[in-house]
């Protein structure tokens, strides 16, 4: 078992995401929040403001005339875009990293995390579900846990795969049963400490719907969905590969079939270039 | 040298210098063909089983489908010398999350369009890793059609 002191030590001593992405969110949030209020966020904080501009003006985006500012960005490429950028760009230097408990080479839980937002918008904009910042930013992040998780699991990993390999535990249970804490749990803690909304502490601590009770919160079955076909996509996923659990009831409760699905798998294989585009934000 | 095979992409080649490798296949199935004696290679890393969802999603990434995919590997290499009879056919991925079920179960659903179009074409699968809760990239070299497999988390096995 892992002790709770020294877990929370390591979480104080994380790098955090920065403070932008708290603002941003609750910018987006706000009720009437103007396009102004949230570009000047944005502009607040001069390495994102630089590095979302550089992107805009990538071959990419094809714009006609180079973005200078963030309202030209916004004029440009939309409020939404825009928004996503910034979003994307907060996470990119705490995700980017390796993480050899969980067999993730440097780069690879960043192509997860920006797929599975990806995918958690499609989601979202199928389900016509309201806040979306807060679910692709939830999506972005939720595997944060890993961060500090990987290396307990490093140690045991022997005894976590012995468990996912021959007694049908999920790579989540078997954290839960060897280290005492899973990956989404600590990821909870980590968001709290980020003083991250209570929504997204709440869909951090449930994207694997562990509580199945929790299906019925539709940002939690979307995030979770989400998950799930990233799983299936393959694109950056680790040693814990796709051996967590399919809750068939998630499809029922989101009223969704499986052409749906497969919709969006084939969406997300047409925007695959887009994400490539995204993942290279530096 | 390296030809990457991306997501819903095909890649054939007959350069002995050259090895074809595709990445993180989870319930996607990479396919893999080879002719040893004209030394032709190819890889198919496909999504979805069938393209009759999105036609014109097809039309644009016809390598995203096995039905749209498998047939145009073949086609190419054929047309670089390869012969029906000397291929040598292997296939891996079709993952599945665990308690996935029927439709949803895409990898399996990956798997037996590939079994049914073969089945169809009498072709036959020499080897394959099919299945399971594990990510896998798959590289072919193209001088000896030697063929690795290497599984997240874990060293590259020749199979």
């Amino acid at each position: 078992m892992t002790s709770l002191q020294t877990l929370l030590k390591e979480i104080q001593n994380l790098k955090p995401i920065p403070a932008v992405t708290n603002q941003l969110l609750a910018a987006v949030d706000a009720p009437g929040s103007s396009m102004e209020t949230i570009a000047q966020v944005i502009q607040y904080d001069p390495v994102i403001t630089a590095s979302i501009l550089k992107t805009c003006n990538t071959a990419y985006f094809g714009l006609k005339h180079p973005a200078e500012s963030i309202k030209d960005a916004v004029s440009m490429l939309g409020i939404d875009q825009v928004i996503e950028l910034a979003l994307i760009k907060s996470g990119v230097q705490t995700l980017s990293g390796a993480q050899e408990g969980y067999g993730l080479e440097a780069g690879d839980m960043w192509q997860y995390s920006v797929s599975s937002a990806i995918i958690a918008k499609q989601v979202a904009i199928k389900l016509a579900l309201k806040n979306k910042s807060t679910i692709f930013t939830s999506a972005l992040i939720k595997d944060i846990g890993k961060i500090i998780l990987e290396k307990y699991v490093s140690n045991t990993s022997g005894k976590i795969a012995y468990l996912v390999e021959h007694k049908k535990f999920s790579f989540l249970e078997a954290e839960k049963k060897i280290l005492g804490i899973d990956h989404a749990e600590l990821g909870a803690m980590i968001a709290k400490q980020w003083k991250f909304s209570p929504r997204m502490i709440k869909i951090i601590r449930h994207h694997h719907l562990s509580d199945e009770t929790m299906i019925k919160d539709k940002e939690i079955a979307a995030v979770y969905l989400a998950d799930c076909i990233c799983m299936m996509m393959g694109t950056g996923v680790g040693a814990d590969g796709l051996a967590y659990r399919f809750k068939n009831k998630v499809i029922k409760e989101l009223n969704m079939s499986a052409d749906d699905i497969t919709m969006i798998i084939a969406e997300f294989g047409i925007n695959m270039k887009a994400v490539e585009a995204l993942l290279h934000i530096v | 040298m390296k030809q990457i095979v991306g997501v819903a992409d095909m890649k054939v080649s007959n350069n002995p210098a050259e090895s074809i490798i595709t990445y993180s296949l989870g319930s996607c199935i990479g396919l893999v063909i080879y002719d040893p004696v004209v030394k032709v290679g190819g890889m198919l890393h496909y999504m979805l089983p069938e393209s009759s969802i999105d036609k014109e999603k097809a039309a644009a990434r016809p390598y995203m489908f096995a039905d749209s995919g498998i047939p145009r590997l073949f086609k190419t290499a054929y047309s670089m010398g390869a012969v029906k009879q000397r291929l040598k056919i292997y296939a891996a991925g079709g993952a599945e999350i665990l308690d996935q079920k029927g439709f949803f179960n895409i990898g399996k659903r990956n798997y037996m369009a590939l079994k049914k179009m073969f089945f169809k074409n009498n072709v036959i699968i020499d080897k394959q890793d099919i299945g399971g809760n594990i990510n896998r990239t798959v590289r072919l070299e193209i001088a000896t059609g030697d063929i690795y497999v290497k599984t997240s988390g874990l060293g590259e096995v020749k199979i």
